[in-house]
């Protein structure tokens, strides 16, 4: 009996101990930039010597041009190579990870350079200090020249390693580099590596250049030039340099864009007051009339699986943004708020519409789903417009107008990138003043 | 000499009130050529011909013709059949406070107004060409409600 | 014949008292709250000390302010304590905290709130809709700053109920986490950003062994932000070892589960 009643009591008393498991939300961290080191790349002894510049410094130069890009961002913290302790050859074969820990990096990137028969050879690592194993291991082959292109390749690696999106380095920007007085500006294509580095200039500036965009190959640019005072759409080669009118239209042709898969070009038309949106194809130079309204129907945008356009028209009697699909048909209006819209670009992502709102005298930079809901204005100023999409979706870049005095003094135009979270605002560095702004594609796929 | 010293004062009184009377009106004219958004000065406007305006002003966004802008536009028109031989160029412009491709679009309306206006009064179509330059050339590069209104216009220029 | 009666009445007996253990229902108060609130009613003191970050804190300081005003209006729980003591808590109570939560206070400010209790009580004790505009409102103004004030979950609750962690025991664990966790900053705004990690401690608080629970998800594609954000969590628990254990009842908590989810930081 006594056993018995003490077996009940044991029973009892192990109950009672029978803890469930324990959960603990963490609900919060710290969004400062993730810290991580970039270790200058180690350049093999065995490499041969170039005339054009120094193989010796080709190392440290790459991992500048990555530290550039990834601090660019604001999601990360390169931390100051002098805390360095490990020399980047032994960094790369086997870094010692306490000693990375120490200065508080969670990531690590080492590399190797070697120039060897005129080929550049580019070896790099990403590791992850704290669990103290290696990420990613590659090696990039090319000409010598082309070193800028592999540091932004790398940075494209680590930054989708680390985030989880793919990145936006490997890119260029296509824009109008200005210069000269308010009133009598000139205008010029520009091209530049994303960083704005390798710029150079397209056309010479002798007529009006406006809003030039790539096509999906990054080969071609179409744009509107005022060339033999004609305000027409054109179309430039890149690597040619030849330029030609797209079509034969009676009147001024502007705001051009390519389709997704390149084959048409979308723009206005504007005729006796009347402006619509035509797309013409490239081969088979067939005309399409996609809007036929009296209004004025601008800045058209594809969404990246071409079956919609979203774009800018007045019929309402102020500039709204409006969505169709491809052929015209089903024209529907996304905006409602106080103020007017301009400029709509969709996203590559497909989620998102990029637009420019005017509101009491004050120019904003905005997204907002492709259905018109989640308006979000990102940044204001005096003047700012033309917002357009980085290849993954996440950051936009647009042009800034200052006021000017009297005389036109004071007045300047810049580019500027802002994150789609409204963070990290940046003016870009452009050799002259610049305006209308357009992302390529990633150049590598 | 207590009347002579009244007179004196009388004088000065008067004197100063016209005076500042005159500065008063001609400051009034000076602060406000902007009738309901519309540049109504003379400032920037060339002649064609004598008494011939080149030019008219619009309201923020808007391409309708003012009154005094037809009133222009007539004397275009009549000088035109005058001279049967001269074509034009009517540029359209819009001021800088707008997107730059609306802008363009909204230049080539303002053109087309007064293209209009003058085809009613009698102008053949054939001599009258149009070509906007949205907000890229603006005749005030001042950032300036004024200098905004006297860049929102449509000028008729000789092109022969 | 004694001796059965004996038997039976003691097997009864017993039998209750194990069902009065290990039921929860019958152990807990019968309404649950949003904070935590165990039987014996902790003192609670006002500032429970998470460092907050110093971005936060100013935002925190904004929304209490703000939250004020909310607070006093409610009314105040002793009395409904007693009431009701067998109804089945659990979906209702699930479904309106919710409401509630929405614009909830942060940890700093825990006063007893209303309570949810069920239907036929709701309309004597106060006027629901009254309280939803309120926090609707709040919700309205205070868009921006909702990023950083704190969400208590459901596993929380259940947590003290099964006498796990203290709040403060509780509190300073996770403050510690939140000093050591590099949210990364990539992640999209509209997908399930929740990483279960399970501990297997030693009793000086450093990790024996780890495991993420959605391991499979890592590497599936199109949610290349899954494997980021699970990396960093793990990140996170390294870096701060040893973890901020309570020094005594290892046995309590030797198995630790910690739920990391940034949506809220997140969303702006």
């Amino acid at each position: 009996m006594k056993k018995i009643f003490f077996i009940f009591l044991f029973f009892i008393i192990s109950f009672k101990n029978a803890y469930s498991l324990i959960k603990v939300d963490i609900t919060r961290g710290n969004l400062d930039p993730l810290p991580i080191a970039i270790s200058p790349l180690h350049v093999d002894s065995k490499s041969e010597k170039l005339s054009l510049f120094d193989t010796d410094k080709l190392g440290e130069e790459i991992s500048e041009v990555i530290e550039q890009n990834l601090r660019s961002t604001g999601l990360f913290n390169p931390l100051k190579k002098d805390s360095f302790v490990q020399k980047p050859d032994i960094a790369h074969l086997k870094p010692r990870f306490e000693d990375w820990r120490l200065i508080k990096a969670q990531a690590l990137i080492t590399g190797k350079v070697l120039v060897k028969n005129k080929k550049l050879k580019v070896e790099f690592r990403l590791w992850d200090t704290i669990a103290s194993k290696e990420m990613i291991a590659l090696s990039f082959t090319t000409t010598p020249l082309n070193w800028r292109r592999v540091a932004h390749i790398i940075s494209d690696k680590i930054y989708e390693r680390l985030t989880g999106e793919s990145g936006y380095f490997d890119t260029r920007i296509i824009y109008v580099a200005e210069t000269g007085p308010k009133d009598r500006r000139i205008k010029k294509l520009g091209l530049m590596d994303q960083d704005g580095y390798n710029a150079k200039y397209l056309t010479l500036g002798n007529e009006l250049v406006l809003t030039p965009r790539f096509n999906p190959t990054n080969q071609l640019v179409t744009y509107m030039s005022y060339f033999k005072n004609m305000p027409r759409v054109y179309l430039l080669d890149i690597e040619t340099g030849i330029q030609e009118v797209v079509g034969s239209f009676p009147g001024m042709t502007f705001a051009p864009r390519f389709s997704p898969d390149g084959k048409k070009i979308i723009m206005s038309f504007a005729k006796d007051g009347n402006s619509d949106i035509y797309t013409m194809d490239l081969k088979t130079r067939v005309v399409e009339k996609i809007t036929n309204h009296p209004s004025i129907d601008t800045s058209p945008s594809y969404s990246p699986d071409g079956k919609f356009i979203c774009f800018n028209s007045d019929r309402s009697g102020v500039q709204q943004i409006y969505v169709m699909r491809s052929d015209g048909t089903q024209v529907k209006r996304i905006t409602f708020g106080t103020g007017l819209y301009g400029t709509p670009v969709w996203s590559p992502r497909g989620d998102l519409i990029a637009f420019t709102k005017v509101r009491k005298g004050r120019f904003y930079i905005g997204v907002m789903r492709a259905d018109g809901t989640g308006e979000r204005l990102l940044t204001e100023n005096f003047y700012q417009e033309a917002p357009s999409w980085s290849p993954n979706g996440r950051v936009l870049i647009f042009y800034r107008e200052t006021k000017s005095g009297a005389k036109g003094e004071g007045f300047s135009a810049k580019l500027w990138s802002i994150d789609i979270t409204g963070y990290n605002e940046r003016q870009i560095k452009t050799e002259t003043d610049a305006s209308d702004p357009s992302w390529s594609s990633l150049l590598s796929k | 000499m207590r009347f002579s010293k009244a007179l004196r004062n009388l004088f000065l009184v008067l004197f100063s009130a016209l005076m500042i009377s005159a500065c008063a009106t001609a400051k009034k004219e000076a602060a406000d050529p902007l009738k309901n958004d519309v540049y109504t000065g003379t400032e920037t406007v060339e002649y064609l011909a004598n008494g011939v305006p080149d030019r008219v002003f619009f309201a923020t966004n808007k391409f309708s013709l003012t009154t005094a802008a037809r009133d222009t536009l007539r004397k275009q028109a009549t000088w035109l059949r005058k001279n049967k031989d001269i074509t034009v160029t009517i540029e359209g412009h819009a001021d800088e406070r707008g997107t730059r491709e609306y802008n363009l679009a909204l230049g080539e309306r303002r053109a087309n107004a007064a293209k209009d206006y003058l085809m009613t009064y009698g102008v053949s179509g054939k001599r009258l060409s149009v070509i906007s330059y949205g907000k890229e050339r603006p005749v005030n590069p001042a950032s300036s409600p004024l200098a905004w209104s006297q860049n929102r216009r449509s000028v008729t220029v000789k092109a022969n | 014949m004694s001796r059965s009666l004996f038997f039976s009445f003691f097997l009864h007996a017993f039998f209750i008292y194990l069902t009065a253990l290990t039921l929860p229902f019958m152990l807990r108060n019968p309404i649950d709250l949003p904070p935590i609130v165990s039987v014996e009613f902790i003192e609670i003191r006002d500032e429970t000390n998470i460092p907050y970050a110093p971005k936060a804190r100013k935002i925190i300081e904004k929304v209490k302010k703000e939250k004020e005003r909310v607070v006093s209006e409610q009314a105040p729980p002793a009395d409904i304590a007693k009431e009701k003591p067998d109804r089945i808590a659990m979906p209702e109570d699930k479904k309106e905290k919710q409401e509630l939560k929405k614009k909830k206070q942060n940890p700093e400010e825990i006063k007893p709130q209303i309570r949810q209790v069920s239907e036929f009580e709701k309309k004597e004790l106060f006027d629901p809709n009254q309280i939803a505009a309120l926090i609707d409102k709040a919700k309205e103004e205070q868009a921006e700053t909702e990023r950083k004030s704190e969400k208590l979950t459901q596993s929380n609750v259940k947590n003290s109920f099964a006498k796990g962690l203290s709040l403060s025991e509780e509190d300073a664990l996770r403050a510690q986490i939140f000093g050591c966790w590099s949210v990364p900053l990539g992640l999209p705004f509209d997908e399930e950003l929740l990483v279960r990690i399970k501990l297997k401690l030693k009793p000086d608080g450093t990790i024996l062994k780890s495991e993420i629970l959605d391991h499979a998800r890592m590497n599936t594609p199109g949610q290349s932000f899954y494997r980021v954000l699970a990396e960093s969590a793990l990140r996170a628990i390294r870096i701060c070892q040893p973890l901020k254990v309570p020094p005594t009842g290892y046995e309590r908590w030797k198995n630790l589960q910690l739920n990391f989810d940034p949506t809220e930081m997140l969303k702006g």
